[in-house]
């Protein structure tokens, strides 16, 4: 089957058997591995993009069901070399270790500052609340997209 | 040694080397390797935990399309053994079945839906044996042997350490508190599962896996497959996650054979959740007996210890985690008179192994739940009981070995007494809701470093100049992800007084860099550092040295080091690196550095096998743990509402880096102290995935605020000691003596879940009830 | 090779079900991709409901608010009607799976899934929801609680969908509860839930109250029993006390991976102490 969608701000066309999982999609056709794969049950949350401004879970979505969607994986975040203030508060507030739940807890992040801009640390451990890190006990995650939020919130003042 | 440099200061927090590729997703884990006309590889497992084989069935797989080789253990040319110290797992199963884990064939197939089928259609007959499901059973007379070659039957590695008149002084104890704990296994969970990428071409097989040992894994894929050293590449790349559960072999050596059977074709093998969760290494189960003697004033005299591990049918590390169980069974306090006794015991059922903390977790649970009993006999806070006890330098620790290096046990407990948090707390503490009941705990522990008396803790740094100026750091130990590959960044920098842009990460890779030993043991920064440092001054002197020569100057300390040039002090005239290295052969542009840490040469055992499973140790890290903690009445829940961890690991070469260790040990303590529970019945795992193993999420973990004391060891690089593993030591204790302040509670088997508080609470209410 | 369709209209969706008879029906596929990922079902035709525009509304009538089976579950927690009208609902599914499940999952998905731990099923009990169903020739309407047959079993018959799910909105309750204990905080599945709606009086007298558990028995339970014991008791720790009693009398949970028979037994009664705390009971009701 012939899908067309949006891919990280570009249109593309693959051509793909139509119940291939959307995770192996990006990572095996697409080469985009910055989508990760911990569970292939929903449970973990490292597989996360943004199908049409909400996150998803892309090892439970079929490819046929990208069609004509706009998708942002984590690859897509980056413009110009310029990283997300989002992806910035990440590495200076040092959220990230083996960084393997990374573009699936900034993704997850980058959809709730889009609705909430200035999200209290409840509101922020909600959102994040199905991205499970092995690594962090994601205090410094929750102070990363704190301090993203406030960095924008001074920016607009 | 002190920090010098401006640009890339020790002792701040420097950003990750890795950040940028990882939060930009380009990092490339070894689960992100691909090749257009890969192979896939998968394992048919036994789904049995004792039986022996007699024959499989390979046909129906063999003549399904697009399966490339199906391949059994007539296929291995080497020794088809694999394990750390003692070989004792068979990479293909030809003889024994010890459980359900255990690989009967490997298959190879153009894509993962035919590789399914493939293992499915794979029979195998075998006959059952009788099958060993606890240690009991494991140790009853005329036991069924797991390995009949074993000397000392179903015990792989026992261990007995006394000190003073041992057990005996017990009797002469004014009080004696007695208690058995049991402690569940422990899954590693880290978020990518075991996965790796082989290539066989031109007689060189190269393997790219998420591992933790990728020198140690290439002689023992070697010695298995029959193959020269020098014919084995091991690359290793970051890992998403190992915490011990990477250290030993998972899928390289099977990897390996796969693609030795498709020679040119890359093949992929990835272990799915369940299969990560089923088959990997966990923790291990432990059960143990306590008793601790003192007199009225609290002051400890005597302690007896018995603490049996579950290390399932293969040695995998579990002879190290014992002999470190044993070293830190009495913790870090001043006893006289111990005795202390362990063993490791195989069993059928899923294999115990390396996960950070190594046994020290279950006798530190034990232990400190212990000293907080007898806080209560003697009528001593749990504060008091400690400081009066509490190891500082000089003294004997439980094993009777002199501590001879730096020694902060006493200092946490000051600065955890003057903690405003602890003041905080309990104050909140009597604020209870109606339907709440709160309580505050805390705990002590020590961990030891590296890998003791006998087995060589060395590392080899390699540094270079390369061709364009930059210098290379060829990191010969793996970063799981705790940042150490940044240390070394931050240290060479430091030294070198070099920025980002002029230093280049090598990682572990066996063809480049030079062998340093595990990613473990929290051994990882002290030693390699201390590796790096040496390289960093010989290649410093040597590119000084030519820039003194090429300039005409006589002392080449009057050169300094700028990013990217040198300087000639007396004159201002500078020297691009660049143009410098031009001027260097390429030999001479590199140079290494081997470094040997110390070791104890107090003898508290003859016991060869403990001394070479890392007894004793010379430097530890000591820590204190409080926690503050809420249990709903109705349901038994229990939440922990602060934590605050002091921490003696030396000095801090990037704090930032230290938090993350800390939080993330603290994290995984307080998933096995209230949720992680391996569940196992008849050998096979019964909560195979995240929905039914719990780790904490977000909303489940407090704010855990880490302080450290940041007195230097004068060993370490730049004063560090370890803290990879200390953190996860302390939480389990710390909560259940927070439980048992809370509602006077206690119970023997962890983790502390829901359902056993209520059953106590509940069992409490009417025992009072009867009175 | 598997097919997947996505129908938009109803008229698209017969047409696909008369072609393909034994294609499987998704919505989120939360529950159907992980079962097919588990080797439980393998079908070759899949049918996903997630565009079908008529199952996709909320609508608000007279005496009743109609939610499409196909809307989901994080529409339904932003949709300002049915927090207003039916706040133990939204509750619940604050409770299930995590953000990211409640984004793709979908209210008919959670009732068709039939799980005794599906966390929307208590409120809908005593919401006494009722179901419409349809296939290219039929229509009917029946209560949630004459659908659900046990595990994974419905009285859906071939060629029907659940299309939408019938809330009425008298009478009206100020106190609206729901709890779930699971074994952590997010991505839990229930070792018991609990729902209730009630009505007390000045005096603190209850004058009306239902409720229902999850994760109990095979299928959603309901103690009428119970109910009658508290209708006219003042609601106070001794009143719920006693009727924690009574249900622990009256469950035969079961065991399993998550927790044992008597825990859920226990706890299961002393959810109700919770009905005691004033922050559950709206002073002013919708
Ligand atoms: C990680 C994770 C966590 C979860 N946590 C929870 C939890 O906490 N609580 C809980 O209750 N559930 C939980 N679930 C289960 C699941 O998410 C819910 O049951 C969800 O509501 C299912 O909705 P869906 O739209 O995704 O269903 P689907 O998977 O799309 O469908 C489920 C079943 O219903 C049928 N179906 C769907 N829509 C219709 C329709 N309109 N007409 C006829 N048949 C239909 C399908 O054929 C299928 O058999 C969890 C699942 C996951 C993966
Ligand atoms: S891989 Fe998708 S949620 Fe874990
Ligand atoms: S950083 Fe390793 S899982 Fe989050």
């Amino acid at each position: 089957m012939l899908i067309k969608f949006n891919l990280n701000g570009q249109d593309v066309e693959v051509e793909t058997p139509p119940a291939r999982r959307a995770v192996d999609l990006l990572r095996e056709e697409l080469n985009l591995t910055g989508t990760k794969e911990g569970c292939g049950a929903g449970e973990c949350g490292a597989c996360t993009i943004i199908v049409d401004g909400t996150t998803k879970l892309a090892c439970l979505l079929l490819a046929a069901q990208l069609e004509g969607c706009r998708v942002t994986t984590i690859e897509g975040l980056e413009h110009e070399n310029e990283l997300t203030p989002l992806q910035e508060a990440f590495i200076a507030g040092g959220a990230i270790q083996c960084g393997f739940c990374t573009p699936g807890m900034v993704l997850t992040a980058q959809a709730l500052l889009a609705k909430t801009p200035l999200p209290t640390e409840a509101e922020i451990r909600s959102a994040i609340s199905g991205n499970l890190c092995r690594c962090t006990g994601y205090q410094k995650i929750v102070e990363s997209i704190r301090l993203a939020a406030h960095r924008r919130a001074g920016e607009l003042q | 040694m002190t920090s010098t440099s401006e640009i890339f200061p020790i002792g701040k927090a420097a950003p990750r080397a890795d950040a940028r590729a990882k939060v930009t997703g380009t990092e490339k884990y070894a689960a992100d390797y691909y090749a257009a006309d890969q192979l896939w590889a998968g394992i048919k497992r036994a789904g049995m935990a004792h039986a022996r084989l007699l024959e499989i069935n390979l046909d129906k797989a063999r003549e399904l399309a697009g399966v490339v080789a199906v391949l059994t253990h007539k296929d291995v040319q080497g020794s088809n053994r694999q394990g750390v110290a003692r070989k004792d797992q068979p990479v293909l199963v030809d003889d024994k079945i010890r459980h359900a884990g255990d690989a009967i064939a490997l298959v190879v197939a153009e894509n993962r839906a035919l590789l399914k089928k493939a293992l499915e259609l794979i029979t195998f007959t075998c006959e059952p044996l009788p099958e060993i499901f606890t240690m009991a059973a494991a140790l009853a007379e005329g036991a069924p042997l797991l390995h009949a070659d074993h000397p000392d039957g179903n015990i792989l590695l026992q261990g007995r350490l006394e000190t003073g008149q041992g057990a005996a002084a017990l009797k002469e104890c004014a009080i004696v508190i007695e208690s058995s704990f049991a402690l569940a296994r422990q899954e590693h969970a880290y978020l990518e599962t075991e996965c790796g990428f082989a290539i066989y071409q031109d007689h060189k097989l190269e393997i790219a896996a998420s591992t933790q040992t990728p020198f140690r894994d290439r002689a023992e894929i070697a010695e298995a497959l029959g193959l020269e050293v020098e014919n084995v590449r091991v690359i290793a790349p970051y890992c998403g996650g190992a915490f011990g559960g990477k250290d030993g072999i998972t899928v390289q050596t099977l990897l390996g054979l796969a693609a030795l059977n498709a020679p040119g074709r890359a093949i992929k093998m990835w272990w799915e959740r369940e299969e990560s969760f089923n088959f990997g290494a966990k923790r291990h189960r432990a059960e143990l007996h306590y008793q601790l003697g003192c007199d009225r004033d609290g002051t400890f005299k005597a302690l007896s210890v018995e603490v049996d591990f579950d290390t399932g049918p293969y040695d995998h590390l579990g002879g190290v985690v014992l002999a470190l169980g044993l070293e830190h069974a009495g913790g870090p306090y001043r006893i006289p008179h111990t005795q202390i006794q362990g063993r490791a015991i195989y069993t059928n059922n899923p294999i115990g192994g390396a996960f950070r903390g190594f046994g020290v977790p279950q006798v530190a649970a034990a232990m400190e739940q212990m000293v907080d009993m007898a806080a209560v006999r003697t009528g001593l806070s749990p504060l008091a009981i400690r400081l009066k006890n509490g190891v500082k330098r000089g003294d004997r620790n439980p094993l009777g070995v002199t501590l001879q290096t730096s020694t902060g046990l006493l200092d946490c407990l000051r600065q955890i007494e003057q903690d405003p948090l602890r003041h905080e707390a309990e104050k909140w503490k009597a604020q209870a809701p109606p339907g709440k009941l709160r309580g505050v705990g805390i705990a002590a522990v020590m961990h030891g470093m590296g890998y003791g008396p006998t087995v060589p803790d060395t590392a080899h740094a390699k540094l270079a100049l390369s061709r364009e100026g930059r210098f290379k750091i060829y990191c010969g130990v793996v970063d799981m992800g705790q940042g150490n590959a940044t240390t070394y960044q931050q240290i060479a920098g430091d030294l070198l007084n070099q920025d980002f842009a002029h230093l280049e990460l090598i990682l572990p890779d066996t063809d480049q860099t030079l062998p340093s030993g595990s990613s473990s043991a929290s051994r990882t920064t002290y030693t390699f550092g201390n590796a790096l440092i040496g390289a960093c001054e010989i290649l410093k002197k040597r590119v000084c040295e030519r820039a003194a020569d090429s300039l005409m100057v006589e002392d080449w300390q009057e050169f300094t080091l700028l990013p990217g040039r040198l300087r000639h002090l007396p004159t201002g005239r500078e020297i691009p690196l660049q143009r410098l290295a031009a001027l260097l052969s390429p030999d001479e542009r590199v140079v290494s550095n081997r470094y040997r840490a110390p070791v104890n040469r107090d003898q508290p055992t003859a016991n060869p096998g403990l001394k070479l499973h890392g007894i004793p140790h010379l430097i530890f890290s000591y820590g204190v743990h409080l926690a503050a903690v809420e249990i709903d009445k109705l349901s038994g829940n229990v939440a922990v509402k602060k934590y605050l961890a002091v921490t003696d690991c030396g000095n801090l070469i990037n704090p930032q880096l230290f938090e993350q260790q800390m939080q993330g040990g603290i994290a995984q303590g307080i998933g096995y102290s209230l949720y992680e529970d391996l569940k196992v019945t008849k050998g096979v795992v019964q909560t195979s995935n995240f929905a039914t193993y719990i780790i904490p999420s977000a909303l489940d973990l407090p704010e855990m605020i880490c302080k450290a004391l940041a007195q230097p060891e004068s060993s370490g690089p730049f004063g560090l000691k370890g803290v990879g593993e200390i953190a996860i030591d302390a939480p389990l204790p710390t909560i259940a003596n927070a439980v048992s302040d809370a509602c006077g509670v206690r119970c023997r088997e962890f983790p502390l879940t829901a359902e056993r508080l209520l059953r106590a609470l509940k069992k409490e209410e009417d025992n009072a009830h009867k009175i | 090779m598997k097919e997947v369709f996505r129908p938009r209209t109803f008229s698209e969706l017969w047409q696909l079900r008369r072609q393909h008879e034994n294609a499987a029906l998704y919505a989120g596929g939360t529950d159907l991709l992980v079962q097919m990922r588990a080797a439980k079902i393998n079908p070759q035709t899949l049918i996903c409901l997630e565009r079908l525009a008529e199952i996709g509304r909320i609508e608000e009538f007279n005496d009743e608010i109609a939610i499409g089976a196909g809307v989901s579950q994080h529409h339904l927690l932003e949709n300002p009607t049915i927090l207003k009208y039916f706040p133990v609902l939204c509750q619940a599914l604050q409770a299930l799976g995590s953000p990211h499940i409640r984004n793709m999952a979908t209210i008919g998905g959670n009732i068709m899934t039939a799980s005794p731990a599906g966390d929307t099923l208590p409120p809908l009990y005593i919401l006494q929801a009722e179901l419409e169903l349809r296939s290219q020739k039929t229509q009917r309407r029946l209560p949630l609680a004459d659908f659900i047959n046990g595990p994974g079993q419905t009285g859906i018959s071939p060629g029907e969908i659940l299309s939408r799910i019938f809330i009425p909105k008298e009478p009206v309750f100020a106190g609206h509860y729901f709890e779930k204990i699971g074994l952590r905080q997010a991505l839990s599945i229930a070792v018991v839930s609990i729902a209730a709606l009630y009505n007390i009086s000045t005096e603190r007298k209850i004058t009306a109250i239902r409720l229902a558990w999850g994760s109990l028995g095979p299928t959603i339970v309901t103690l009428p029993e119970v109910e009658t014991f508290l209708i006219g008791k003042t609601l106070n720790p001794a009143t719920l006390n006693a009727a924690a009693t009574l249900v622990e009398q009256q469950v035969k949970p079961i065991s399993d991976i998550r927790a044992g028979a008597d825990y859920r037994r226990r706890v299961a009664g002393q959810l109700l102490l919770r009905l005691d705390q004033p922050a559950n009971y709206r002073q002013t009701s919708a």
